[in-house]
């Protein structure tokens, strides 16, 4: 055995710790992200919801968050987090930090989806008296959703990423179990366990994405 | 009265320096039932002339009224019921890659808020319109361009509109493909009793089925009438030019030199079927050598042009020359030999 009974009881502890936190700020990220990416794109000038001082509000913000490297991120938004959570530490008060460090990039990926829908392609829909709503809806979303789901999977992998990173700061988890043995305690075996792990589930979330994506485009390369 | 009038369209795009007047004052008025040709050179303005129809693009200045509605200053909710009345086809088709040749039939009908009952057999009945009953369950990407064009003729027409806006709909077909279409256009417009308005830079599409056309050049509009009056006499230098590009002028492109005098002659209708040639050689000493004739028919009207290098000395020439005068052709002495 590569482990001892207790240390797989702790390893189980800890990869369920991971799969809550990255399912849950997954969740929320897709929820909130997706909208904020059509509101990048929809706002853009020239597009269907011309918004020139939300569009650059938006993208500031975006930006201004993206530039934080996250452990910083983390500390940053820990009064936000209190009064969500009511505590700093912990999975789930983890969940803020992740959600709100990823969201800002799930848009982003999302909008550079969003973008490939060919602007002839709305304009056919305007001419055929298509509202705005109609137009996201039916249109911008639908079209750009092999695109959606690429980014959907690359932001779930950042998530795995990220949610070892917040383990550094008492986040729980994968992550924080590689550092407190592996790191701390040289206990390398279970940081090749830990590491083993993080890469299988990375592997595994790229190829459900991938398998998504080609159920939905194989019709449409010809 | 008109069902499209257009009066002192103006479109300028960006502002300040960087300003480009797209449409610098355009006129125009479209009747209800024909096929209204706007024919240009890239740049001219044609599009941005036609997406002022729909309001695609908001006209800077001027007016446009369609139907009795001016669309200039129309509301949102009533500009989309405007749309629907004005189907539009485009270059590269606009399909929506995600649905198949009925669900793109079907977007303008789930637009309008059509009960879902209804629109399974209008898509049906719109499919078998252009031709494309098979291809019903077919993805944009499984089609060639012909039959794309061909969904998004059924797309347009979902709504019954009154008018087809047609934007270089067969630019990006082969010549073949686009005589196809443009016969599916013509035959449409006559069985729904059609407004078609359709611009293109190529001359053929307006020849082979447009009424009128309008020559754009530089954002103006320099001459528009009856298909036949500009092909036979075009005034200005772009409309001749496009008339060129159709009936052709290679010989002197090709730097020939004439013998005698190098006579262009034009011929409408049944004129285009007299042994002209034959008369000239018989009543005439002259020798006339054909370098190039053509017959295009535009509309079901032959139009023919001859271009002939013909020798037998000058005072021959001459009454050869008026002899064709009086046959009501026109005539067009390209060049002269410096002994003839
Ligand atoms: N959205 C835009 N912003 C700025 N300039 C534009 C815009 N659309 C068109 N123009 C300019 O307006 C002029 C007319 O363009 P337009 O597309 O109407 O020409 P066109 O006759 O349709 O040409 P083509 O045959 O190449 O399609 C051009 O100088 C073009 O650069
Ligand atoms: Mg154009």
């Amino acid at each position: 055995m590569l482990l001892t009974p207790s240390e797989w009881a702790m390893l189980k502890t800890s990869s369920l710790e991971s799969l809550y936190m990255v399912s849950v700020s997954a969740l929320l990220t897709a929820l909130a992200g997706i909208p904020l990416g059509v509101l990048l794109v929809v706002c853009r000038q020239g597009h269907i919801l011309e918004n020139r001082p939300l569009s650059r509000s938006l993208a500031f913000l975006v930006n201004a968050t993206r530039s934080i490297p996250f452990p910083i991120f983390i500390v940053f938004v820990m009064p936000l987090t209190r009064l969500l959570a009511g505590t700093s530490i912990g999975t789930t008060a983890t969940i803020v930090p992740l959600t709100l460090g990823a969201v800002v990039f799930m848009a982003r990926l999302a909008e550079t989806a969003l973008l490939e829908v060919p602007f002839g392609v709305i304009e056919a829909a305007q001419t055929a008296g298509a509202s705005n709503r109609q137009i996201i809806w039916r249109v911008l979303l639908p079209e750009a959703r092999a695109g959606l789901i690429m980014a959907v999977t690359i932001t779930i992998i950042t998530l795995v990423s990220y949610s070892a990173m917040a383990g550094y700061i008492g986040g729980g988890g994968l992550g924080d179990l590689a550092i407190r043995y592996g790191y701390q305690r040289y206990q390398t075996r279970i940081m090749l366990v830990t590491v083993a792990l993080l890469i299988a589930a990375v592997q595994a979330i790229q190829a459900l994405g991938d398998l998504l994506v080609r159920g939905i485009s194989w019709r449409r390369q010809g | 009265m008109a069902l499209i009038e257009i009066s002192g369209l103006v479109k300028t795009f960006g502002r300040g320096s960087q300003a480009v007047e797209a449409i610098k004052g355009v006129d125009l008025s479209v009747e209800p039932g024909e096929i209204f040709g706007i024919v240009g050179a890239s740049g001219a303005g044609k599009s941005t002339l036609i997406r002022c129809l729909n309001r695609l693009e908001k006209p800077t200045a001027g007016r446009v009224v369609v139907d009795g509605r001016d669309m200039t200053n129309l509301p949102e909710k009533e500009l989309r019921q405007a749309r629907r009345e004005m189907g539009m086809i485009f270059q590269h088709f606009n399909l929506l890659s995600s649905r198949t040749a009925a669900g793109n039939v079907a977007f303008p009908l789930e637009a309008a808020g059509r009960p879902k009952g209804e629109t399974g057999p209008r898509v049906a009945e719109l499919l078998d319109l252009v031709g494309l009953t098979d291809k019903a369950g077919a993805y944009p990407a499984q089609l060639s361009g012909g039959q794309k064009q061909r969904v998004g003729i059924a797309r347009a027409l979902a709504n019954n509109p009154k008018v087809l806006l047609c934007d270089e709909a067969t630019s990006a077909l082969d010549p073949q493909t686009t005589l196809s279409i443009l016969a599916l256009i013509k035959d449409i417009q006559s069985r729904l009793g059609l407004t078609v308005v359709l611009i293109t830079h190529e001359m053929t599409v307006i020849t082979e089925i447009c009424d009128r056309v309008a020559v754009m050049e530089a954002g103006r509009i320099v001459e528009a009438g009856p298909v036949l009056d500009i092909f036979a006499n075009p005034r200005h230098p772009a409309s001749s030019g496009f008339v060129e590009a159709v009936v052709g002028r290679r010989n002197q492109e090709t730097g020939y030199q004439p013998k005698g005098v190098l006579v262009r002659v034009f011929f409408l209708g049944a004129a285009a079927r007299e042994p002209l040639v034959a008369s000239l050689v018989r009543l005439f000493a002259v020798e006339p050598n054909i370098l190039q004739a053509h017959i295009d028919h535009i509309k079901g009207t032959a139009f023919g042009t001859l271009v002939m290098d013909m020798t037998g000395g000058a005072e021959s020439c001459r009454e050869a020359l008026n002899f064709l005068r009086a046959q009501n052709l026109k005539l067009e002495v390209l060049a002269n030999a410096p002994d003839a």
